[in-house]
């Protein structure tokens, strides 16, 4: 007679016994593990954990709510996402040179980073020359808006605007299109950096106007956006920020939804509808080389944010619940030494995003420890993006982790873990009074240490960093790539030329009528903003103008 | 006597990136240092006002972007004030070219990153009893 | 300076010191804090030239908003032609020394300003809120010529007391609807403070706190000077004219230099402080609950004990946040320690603790516990639970009956 089945074979509980009492013997001293958001991560899912029970409401179908497999039907075997590469540099003819190089490349949309003086809300002529255009073109004026967008189709191109409150760029964008015959309706991109209450947490770029000045604009950008341009994303809530400064990506997910959530109740307070305004939100979110942890958090974040949204404006439009992002692989994660590493860390955050469902992405250049981007580095990096999306079979199948065990399980403890941070926001007051009384800074604060504890001890590894360093031969490093002070020389002669020979008079009624806009809740800055930048008003005049009638943004983020 | 360091941590110019600074100032005062800590874009001179009137033993500039540049007009305004015998260090992102530029103008020392925030602070406080001594001196 | 002499350096020191030399002043107020060499001698120099400054405390519970009404009343006074010193005070860990200087900063952009000069202070573990140097620093301050030196203190332990004795003008900051600060400004700020100002008064229940405080005002001081209540949004600059205009004409009618005046404050309240601080220490060391929790008693005096201790993993709850038996225990333990510190043994008969802030594993918590009142029977403790970086943790209110029998053996006080 044959020998019976080892019945361990057939009975899958006492199999799972059997692989605890095996893993316990073999394993020895088991590491314990946890991922960035703080959750214990265990090493082995089974049905236990994730039984499928719950996938019909949990996870529905692509481009069903809850969206946790994709906000699209297609997602990206219908289209892929947008390659958006962030550029700036110089002067406005050296951004326009790298613009048109990197769409002939195969990037679809145009991105625009301003100089650092242009976030801070000052003209070329205001701050130190050493730092002119060395992270980003310096564009203070609706003429250097038409240069750095030269031969570029305005009425095809989707146009991101690294562009803080008050929003100039988007208004010399405007004053450009309206020179070149192009109609508002057409144009369309996003208001990249429109989340003011992200800068102040976050600290990241800019800081011009104080709270409740900065609230009001935004709230008028949108409604402005609502009203003359259709396909322009007003709304852009950066998650970004706050994962880079140091919030786990739970929290940054979390924090992105409350702000979110504040600019919703902001635009419900004067009057919007929200099916009017949702759809146009957008969010911006951060990847940082814990792969899977970043694929659960975009998971997990669809879901909330289509549930609430649901729940607490009882949006209609299904395109009020989808959370579309951009998404950036993590600065914070490109080390120093062995820069070339950096390049492996930028695949697999890239594929993070990616198998996440991402509808935007900007892969990081490789040298970005070092220095502000070379065109070396830039090409690697959109080199990266094409060849995931063209040779790795990535976009083949859809949310193609969807139903893994541990995917699954992760998601749902994600899921838990932003809801938690959104409860603390909550009783706070919302995001606005949270980030007035410091909350917020203080949980990103407390994790950005933890985790750089973390790498002290060693708990953290860092390839080159903690561990596994090696002698280099610092002459492999690229040079930084510095604007030509001679070029920089004539920006500035020219923009000195430029602002003696313009209309005094209409430059004067510009800022006269955004002063006033200012002081008047009825009126509309945003359109004054626009209508000051057609008259010749410059970048630094508006934003002074309204530096000095809403206030000086204090800094908010202490130790 | 017990030495206890006082150090300003803060940003000069147009980048607000502040993780490092932030990071850096919780790290010393757990280290046991006076910590001055302030946001980013600070003025060079509001920089050498406050070193003098707090009295503090290091600057310490943190710089991300390209913004230690302009460190070198830091360094000659500090001695214009009189102030020769603060000691600045600049972390963050310097190109190697450019930290033979601050080291020529007089910055101490460069901390590039993955420098350990252990490595900072011992240095520091190995730095400031032989500043304060050099003071005593003069 | 190359002279070697100290009297000679003294007096070079001094001459930039009067000339207001933003470098000499910033090293005459390190000397001073740290006891350096000639802290003593520069001390003596400059008191001489003391005493035309109209010396201002700030003080009042954490959040009130005081460094953003200290940076409107520099722009009022910078406006008015004033010259303006700044000390501010700010806590230092108790256990690595560190600290970081944060209030500065809040204080805004006067801070650049050429007749503005601002020292931040660390309170260097001396828990009573005020450094124990700081009259000295504001004596430099007033002889550098300031017209106006503004003390701002940590608003939380003893710090009423110390700024009676330094400021000629006692401003205490009071945040829109107290709730729990009531007690806090009962307890002790209350009865020293010249002028009220209710910060943040565009918040609606500013216009209840100024009622309140009117009313308590009333009751409490009936017959005395009128005591201003002013509502400021500081941010804006609201009424900051009016704080200025009342602190103008107190310090008229009160005179400046009051700190010169008086004797300088000792560090422990004299011969009796020395016993009861080391009467506390004593008792701490030998009570086994408090020991076997990892707590330790770091500081006491008459009536006063101060109570730390680091939260471990063993102190969580299942929340994986601090346990409330775990800050009742800290705060009941200062508490036990301050009552008893007169040497009678005082039994605890009841007690009231509030939950403000959670408190997480790797937290330092520092319980301080005052004596409100105490008669021949009873005794009134104030306990408050503050993380390091003086977030309020917890409140705690306690009764004991006092007995009249000693609580130390008569031999161990010999020791």
């Amino acid at each position: 007679m044959n020998k019976p089945l080892d019945s361990t074979l057939l009975q899958p509980a006492t199999g799972l016994t059997q692989w605890e009492k095996d893993y316990a013997a073999q394993i020895g001293v088991d590491r314990s593990s946890e991922n960035r958001s703080g959750l214990t991560i265990k090493p082995l899912y089974t049905a236990a954990d994730w039984s499928g029970e719950r996938a019909g409401e949990d996870l529905g179908y692509p481009g069903q709510p809850p969206y946790t497999r994709g906000i699209y039907p297609t997602m990206h075997r219908g289209r892929t996402w947008t390659q958006r590469q962030l550029v700036g540099l110089g002067t406005p003819p050296d951004y326009n040179a790298r613009l048109l190089d990197i769409i002939g490349q195969g990037a679809t949309a145009v991105s625009l980073i301003p100089c650092n003086s242009v976030f801070r809300g000052y003209d070329m002529d205001e701050v130190h020359a050493e730092l002119l255009g060395t992270c980003g073109v310096v564009a203070n004026t609706v003429e250097h808006m038409d240069a750095c967008l030269a031969g570029v189709d305005l009425a095809q191109t989707s146009c991101a605007m690294n562009d803080p409150s008050p929003f100039t760029l988007l208004a010399f964008l405007l004053a450009t299109a309206k020179r070149r015959g192009v109609k508002w309706d057409h144009i369309s991109g996003t208001s990249n950096q429109s989340d003011y209450i992200s800068h102040y947490v976050a600290n990241h770029m800019f800081f011009r106007i104080a709270l409740p000045g900065a609230r009001r604009i935004l709230g008028d950008h949108i409604e402005f956006c609502n009203r003359h341009l259709p396909r322009w994303n007003p709304m852009s809530v950066v998650g970004q920020h706050m994962q880079q400064s140091g919030a786990t990506p739970a929290a940054a997910m979390a924090f992105a939804l409350c702000t979110a959530l504040q600019t919703a109740d902001d635009c419900v307070a004067r009057g919007m509808a929200p099916d009017q305004f949702l759809p146009r939100f957008t969010f911006f979110f951060d990847i940082s080389v814990s792969f899977f942890e970043e694929i659960a958090k975009f998971r997990a974040g669809r879901r909330v944010w289509a549930r609430l949204i649901r729940e607490r404006y009882d949006a209609k439009d299904p395109r009020s619940w989808r959370l579309k992002f951009h998404a950036q692989t993590s600065g914070v994660d490109l080390t120093r030494q062995q820069p070339l590493n950096n390049i492996s860390r930028v695949t697999v955050q890239a594929m993070a995003g990616i198998l996440g469902g991402l509808q935007s992405l900007h892969t990081d250049a490789y040298d970005e420890a070092l220095s502000c981007p070379t065109e070396f580095g830039a090409r690697i990096a959109v080199a990266t993006q094409n060849i995931l999306r063209e040779e790795a079979h990535l976009t083949d199948v859809i949310d193609p982790l969807g139903g893994s065990y541990y995917v699954e399980t992760l998601t749902n403890q994600m899921e838990e873990e932003i809801l938690r941070v959104m409860g603390m926001v909550d009783l706070a007051g919302g995001m606005y009074r949270a980030v007035e009384a410091g909350v917020v800074q203080r949980i990103l604060g407390e994790s950005a240490q933890r985790f750089q504890n973390k790498i002290e001890t060693g708990e953290q590894t860092v390839v080159g960093v903690n561990a596994f360093q090696v002698d280099e031969d610092k002459s492999a490093r690229p040079a930084l790539a510095k604007p030509d002070p001679e070029k920089m020389r004539a920006h500035l002669a020219a923009f000195a030329q430029f602002k003696a020979e313009r209309s005094q008079a209409a430059v004067g009624q510009g800022l006269d009528a955004l002063a006033r806009a200012a002081n008047n809740p009825h009126d509309n800055i945003f359109a004054q903003v626009v209508a000051a930048a057609e008259a010749g008003c410059t970048h630094g005049e508006i934003c002074g103008t309204l530096r000095r009638e809403l206030g000086f943004g204090q800094p908010l983020a202490m130790v | 006597m017990n030495v206890i360091p006082k150090v300003l941590v803060t940003k000069i110019g147009l980048d607000g990136h502040d993780r490092g600074s932030r990071v850096v100032a919780a790290h010393l005062r757990d280290a046991g240092m006076e910590v001055i800590y302030t946001p980013p874009w600070q003025d060079i001179g509001a920089v050498v006002k406050l070193a003098a009137e707090e009295d503090v033993d290091v600057i310490g500039i943190s710089s991300l972007a390209t913004d230690h540049l302009i460190v070198p007009k830091l360094m000659a305004a500090l001695r214009a004030a009189g102030l020769d015998d603060v000691a600045v260090i600049v972390g963050g992102i310097v190109p190697d070219e450019d930290e033979a530029t601050l080291l020529a103008a007089g910055v101490a020392r460069v901390f590039h990153p993955g420098a350990g925030l252990d490595d900072i602070s011992s240095y520091i406080r190995e730095m400031v009893p032989k500043l304060r001594a050099q003071r005593f001196a003069a | 300076m190359n002279s070697g002499d100290g009297n000679a350096r003294r007096a070079s020191a001094l001459a930039r010191i009067l000339d207001r030399d933003r470098r000499a002043i910033g090293h005459a107020i390190s000397a001073v804090e740290n006891d350096g060499p000639g802290a003593a001698g520069l001390s003596a120099a400059v008191t001489p030239h003391a005493g035309a400054a109209h010396v201002l405390g700030i003080t009042g519970p954490p959040g009130a908003g005081k460094s953003t009404l200290i940076n409107a009343l520099l722009g009022e006074l910078i406006r008015r032609g004033k010259s303006i010193a700044v000390v501010a005070v700010d806590p230092s860990s108790p256990l690595t020394g560190g600290a970081v200087l944060g209030d500065r900063v809040r204080m805004g952009e006067h801070g650049t300003h050429p007749d503005v000069f601002i020292r931040s202070v660390s309170s260097r573990g001396h828990l009573g809120g005020l450094s124990r140097t700081t009259s000295r620093i504001v004596d430099i301050l007033d002889a550098a010529g300031f017209d106006v030196v503004i003390v701002e203190t940590v608003g939380a332990g003893q710090s009423e007391v110390e700024i009676t004795a330094i400021a000629d003008t006692r401003v205490v900051v009071c945040p829109p609807g107290l709730g729990d600060d009531v007690q806090a400004i009962k307890a002790g700020i209350f009865e020293i403070a010249d002028v009220f100002v209710v910060n943040k008064g565009d918040l609606p229940a500013a216009e209840a706190t100024v009622r309140d405080l009117k009313d308590m005002l009333r009751l409490r001081r009936r017959g005395a000077q009128e005591v201003p209540v002013i509502k400021t949004t500081a941010t804006l600059a609201d009424g900051v004219a009016a704080v200025v205009d009342a602190v103008s004409a107190h310090g008229a009618s009160a005179g400046y230099g009051r700190r010169l005046r008086a004797p300088r404050p000792s560090i422990n309240g004299g011969a009796d402080g020395t016993e009861a601080a080391k009467r506390v220490l004593r008792l701490g060391a030998r009570e086994p609950f408090g020991l076997a929790m990892g707590l330790a008693c770091v500081e006491g005096g008459p009536g006063r004990a101060v109570v730390m201790a680091t939260v471990g993993p063993q102190h969580l709850n299942f929340n994986g946040t601090c346990h409330g038996g775990m800050l009742f225990t800290l705060a009941d333990t200062a508490f036990g320690l301050a009552s008893n510190s007169h040497g009678m043994i005082a039994a605890g008969i009841g007690a009231h603790i509030a939950y403000h802030v959670a408190a997480r594993a790797g937290d330092v918590l520092t319980a301080t516990a005052v004596e409100v009142s105490r008669s021949r029977k009873l005794a009134v403790y104030r306990v408050e639970v503050h993380r390091a970086d003086a977030t309020l943790i917890a409140s705690f209110t306690g009764t004991v009956y006092v007995t009249t029998v000693a609580n130390e053996p008569q031999d161990v006080k010999e020791h």
